[in-house]
C-alpha cells in the first residue's frame, strides 16, 4: 500500500500528469484513503518540489509540470471526501493593482502558491480597491496579495488597504504586497503585513503569516 | 604606383548573428503574428485610427494586415538625430551601425556613493547622476538613472525631467507616467529650444514608451504613441521580453514575438502621423527559471540584443539597444564581466541608442562607480571597433627597415604620429606597475571609480541653462503639483 504512496509522490516529482493520474486509480480502486492518497502521496512530492525549487536543483517550468500533474490527482480524489476534509494551507485573493497590466508576476505567485497548496481566487490585473473588496467579502481569504510594477500604480495598494478599514475587514484579511518597486520600508508605510521578493518568497511568507 | 583590384578592406571588424535570409524569415513570421493572432490595444482612439488605416479591430484585439506593416515600414525615417540640448548641436546619428551609449532609467534604488547603501533614488540622486553622465566622456545620452521618488509620485516625472535638464546638456531619454506627463515634458522642451517647430527641427530629447508583454498596447503607451506622432517628437518603443515567460522559450520565438510589438507599436504611430521618427527598442531576454529575474547579463540576452540588430539594420529602423548592465547586486567581478560582454558585442553589432549603462541587480538599481567604469570599457570597444586601418603608411616598411634587427622605434616620427590614435589610454582601468600600485595606495578597480564619481560630484559643473529658462521649467513643475493636490 505505501509503495503507492511511494510512486505518487516520485510521479509529482517528475511531472508525469498521466502517470499521476493513473496512480491515482489504482490507488482508489485499491480502497486507500482518499485524505491519505492526498497528504502521503500528492502532497508529499510537492513539498520534495517546492524544497528542490527553493535549493535551485528544480526549474520553474519544472515546479508548474508537478504541480499539474499534483492538481491532476486531486481533482480525481476530492469528488470522495468531504469538502472540509480536503487539505488546503488557506485561501488567498491575488490581483495586479488599478492601472496596471503586469501579471507575470502575480500568475507566478499565483501558481507557486498553489503548488504549495492554497487556494487562489486570481482577480486579475487592473484591480481596484473595490474589486479586492468584493472579492474578499465574496471569498473571505485568509490573505490578500497586490502585484504592481510601476511606481505610480504601487499607491493603490495603500487604497485598498484604507478601504479595508472603512469597511471594518482589515482585521479579518491579511494583506501582502509584491513587484519591482516594492520594499519592505514601503509595506510598512502603507501597513502591509508582508512582503516577499518573489514567487518562492511569497509562498513562505503566506506560511509563516497563517502559521 | 600599381593597379589593385579585386582588393576588399574591412574599415571595422564584421560581426552578424542573423543572415539576411533569416532576418527576412522572422519579419515574416511576426507579421504572420500579427495577422492571425493580433494585438490587444487597450486605447479606443488608437484603435479607431488603426481601424482607418486598414486593421481588422474586433473589440479591444487588432489584427493587423501585412500591407498596413509594410506600408508603416516605408513611412518611417531611417534616420534620427539628437542634439545637444544647450546648444542644438547635432551630436547623435541614429542610423545605420553608430553606436551611443547612456544610462536607463527605471531603477527605484541606487547606491549611495558616499555610504555605499541601497536606497530609493530620489531627486538629488537623479541630480548627481546627471552630472556624472554629463561629465564621463564615453556616454553619449541620458536617461535619468533612477525614479524620482522623494516627491509626489504622481507628478514625479516632471521632476525627473527638471533634475535631468539642469544637470547635463547630452539628449535626454525620457519616461513620463502618461500623454499628460509628456505634454509638460515637451512644453519644458519647446521653451529650451525656443519654440515648437524648433524643437521638432532640432529634438534634442525622445519620448520613451513600453508595450505589455504578450503583445498587449496599454492605454499610456498606445496614447504616447500617438502623441509622438501628432508632435512630430521621436519616440522610443521597447518591448521588455523574457524567455519562457513572457515570449516563447526558443530565441527565434522571442525575436518574432518581440519584432511584432514592436512593428504593431510603429504602426499605431506611423498610422498617426507618416513619417514620425520611430526608434525601435526591445530589451530581449530570459526569465532565469530558478529566481525569476529578467536577466541583464546572461549570455542569451547578448545574442538577443545582436539579432535583433541585424533585424533593425535589416529593416532600415533606428534601434535602442541596451548594454553596460548586469545581473549582480553589487559592483563585482561578475558585474564587471557582464558589462564587458554586453558593451562589447553591441559596439560589434551596432544599435543605436544604448541604455541601462550603470544598472546593476538585473535593471532594479543602479551604480555611479559602475557607470564609470562602463565609461572605460565603452572607450575599449570603441577601440576594438575602430578595426586595423592597412595601408603603406600603416605597414610601416620603411620605418622597419631603418630600425631593422635589434634598435627601437620609441623616438621615431612615425611612433610619435601614431601611437595616441593607434591605442586607447583608459582613464580607470590600471596598468600600473606593481610598486606604484602600491604607492598609489593599492586601489581596487571599484574605489578608484568611487573616487571619481565623489569627485565630479563636488567639482563638477554642468553648463547652466539660462535663469528665465530655469524659472519657467520651475512654473510647470509646480503647475503641475497643484493640480496634483487639487485633485
Amino acid at each position: 500500500m505505501s509503495n503507492y504512496y511511494e510512486e505518487i509522490s516520485q510521479s509529482v516529482i517528475s511531472g508525469q500528469l498521466d502517470r499521476v493520474k493513473q496512480l491515482t486509480q489504482q490507488a482508489i480502486d485499491a480502497g486507500i484513503d482518499p485524505v491519505e492518497i492526498i497528504n502521503q502521496g500528492l502532497i508529499l512530492g510537492m513539498s520534495v518540489v517546492g524544497a528542490r525549487f527553493k535549493s535551485g536543483q528544480m526549474f520553474v517550468p519544472e515546479v508548474l509540470m508537478s504541480a499539474r500533474s499534483m492538481t491532476a490527482g486531486m481533482d480525481m480524489v476530492k469528488p470522495l471526501i468531504l469538502s472540509e476534509d480536503i487539505p488546503s494551507a488557506g485561501k488567498v485573493v491575488i490581483g495586479t493593482v488599478k492601472g496596471d497590466l503586469h501579471d507575470i508576476g502575480k500568475n507566478l505567485v499565483s501558481m507557486m502558491l498553489e503548488s504549495a497548496g492554497y487556494t487562489t481566487i486570481n482577480v486579475g490585473v487592473d484591480a481596484g480597491p473595490e474589486k479586492f473588496l468584493q472579492a474578499v467579502k465574496e471569498h473571505k481569504p485568509n490573505i490578500i496579495a497586490m502585484s504592481a510594477l510601476l511606481t505610480t500604480t504601487m499607491l493603490s495598494m495603500k487604497d485598498t488597504i484604507e478601504l479595508l478599514k472603512e469597511e471594518g475587514l482589515r482585521d479579518k484579511v491579511l494583506v501582502i504586497i509584491g513587484g519591482a518597486p516594492i520594499s519592505q520600508d514601503f509595506a510598512d508605510e502603507i501597513g502591509a503585513d508582508g512582503f516577499a521578493p518573489d514567487a518562492g518568497s511569497a509562498t513562505d511568507l503566506c506560511k509563516k503569516l497563517l502559521a | 604606383m600599381p593597379v589593385k583590384s579585386n582588393y576588399v578592406e574591412n574599415t571595422s571588424p564584421m560581426f552578424s548573428i542573423l543572415s539576411p535570409s533569416q532576418c527576412e524569415e522572422i519579419l515574416l513570421a511576426a507579421q504572420e503574428v500579427l495577422e492571425r493572432t493580433g494585438v490587444t490595444v487597450h486605447d479606443e482612439e488608437a484603435r479607431d485610427i488603426l481601424k482607418k488605416a486598414g486593421c481588422w479591430v474586433d473589440g479591444i484585439l487588432v489584427r493587423i494586415p501585412s500591407a498596413v506593416v509594410d506600408r508603416a515600414l516605408r513611412s518611417v525615417p531611417k534616420r534620427v538625430t539628437l542634439c545637444n540640448n544647450r546648444t542644438g548641436s547635432r551630436d547623435v546619428h541614429l542610423e545605420g551601425y553608430n553606436a551611443y551609449f547612456g544610462t536607463g532609467s527605471d531603477t527605484p534604488f541606487t547606491i549611495d556613493p558616499y555610504t555605499g547603501k541601497r536606497q530609493r533614488s530620489t531627486k538629488k540622486s537623479v541630480s548627481n547622476a546627471c552630472k556624472v553622465i554629463d561629465a564621463l566622456p564615453n556616454l553619449d545620452f541620458v536617461m535619468s538613472l533612477g525614479i524620482v521618488q522623494d516627491v509626489p509620485l504622481l507628478i514625479s516625472d516632471r521632476h525627473q525631467f527638471e533634475a535631468q535638464v539642469l544637470n547635463t546638456s547630452k539628449p535626454i531619454v525620457t519616461t513620463a507616467h502618461d500623454i499628460y506627463g509628456f505634454a509638460d515634458i515637451i512644453e519644458m522642451c519647446e521653451i529650451m529650444a525656443g519654440g515648437v517647430e524648433e524643437l521638432r527641427r532640432n529634438p534634442f530629447m525622445t519620448l520613451y514608451a513600453e508595450p505589455i508583454s504578450p503583445l498587449q498596447h496599454a492605454w499610456e503607451a498606445a496614447s504616447k504613441l500617438i502623441l509622438a506622432a501628432r508632435k512630430g517628437l521621436p519616440v522610443v518603443y521597447t518591448p521588455c521580453v523574457m524567455a519562457g515567460g513572457t515570449v516563447p522559450a526558443t530565441m527565434a520565438g522571442v525575436l518574432t514575438q518581440g519584432l511584432a510589438e514592436s512593428l504593431s507599436g510603429l504602426v499605431i504611430n506611423q498610422s498617426t502621423r507618416e513619417g514620425s521618427p520611430f526608434i525601435m527598442g526591445g530589451v530581449f531576454t530570459i526569465m532565469d527559471m530558478s529566481s525569476t529575474i529578467f536577466s541583464y547579463g546572461s549570455p542569451e540576452f547578448n545574442l538577443l540584443m545582436s539579432s535583433l540588430a541585424d533585424l533593425a539594420h535589416y529593416l532600415k529602423l533606428p534601434m535602442f539597444g541596451t548594454a553596460g548592465c548586469s545581473d549582480s547586486n553589487l559592483v563585482d567581478e561578475q558585474a564587471g564581466i557582464e558589462a564587458a560582454l554586453s558593451i562589447a558585442m553591441t559596439a560589434l553589432s551596432g544599435p543605436n541608442l544604448n541604455h541601462d549603462v550603470g544598472y546593476i541587480e538585473y535593471g532594479s538599481t543602479s551604480s555611479l562607480e559602475f557607470l564609470a567604469i562602463n565609461n572605460d570599457v565603452i572607450g575599449m570597444a570603441r577601440r576594438l571597433v575602430r578595426g586595423i586601418k592597412v595601408n603603406d603608411e600603416t605597414l610601416a616598411l620603411d620605418i622597419i627597415h631603418k630600425i631593422g634587427p635589434g634598435g627601437h622605434f620609441l623616438s621615431e616620427d612615425h611612433t610619435m604620429k601614431h601611437f595616441k590614435t593607434e591605442t586607447y589610454y583608459p582613464s580607470l582601468i590600471d596598468r600600473q606597475r606593481y610598486e606604484s600600485w602600491l604607492e598609489s595606495g593599492s586601489k581596487t578597480l571599484f574605489e578608484r571609480a568611487n573616487e571619481k564619481v565623489k569627485d565630479i560630484i563636488e567639482n563638477y559643473e554642468p553648463d547652466p541653462l539660462p535663469k528665465d529658462v530655469q524659472q519657467k521649467i520651475r512654473a510647470i513643475v509646480e503647475r503641475s503639483e497643484q493640480k496634483v493636490v487639487k485633485s
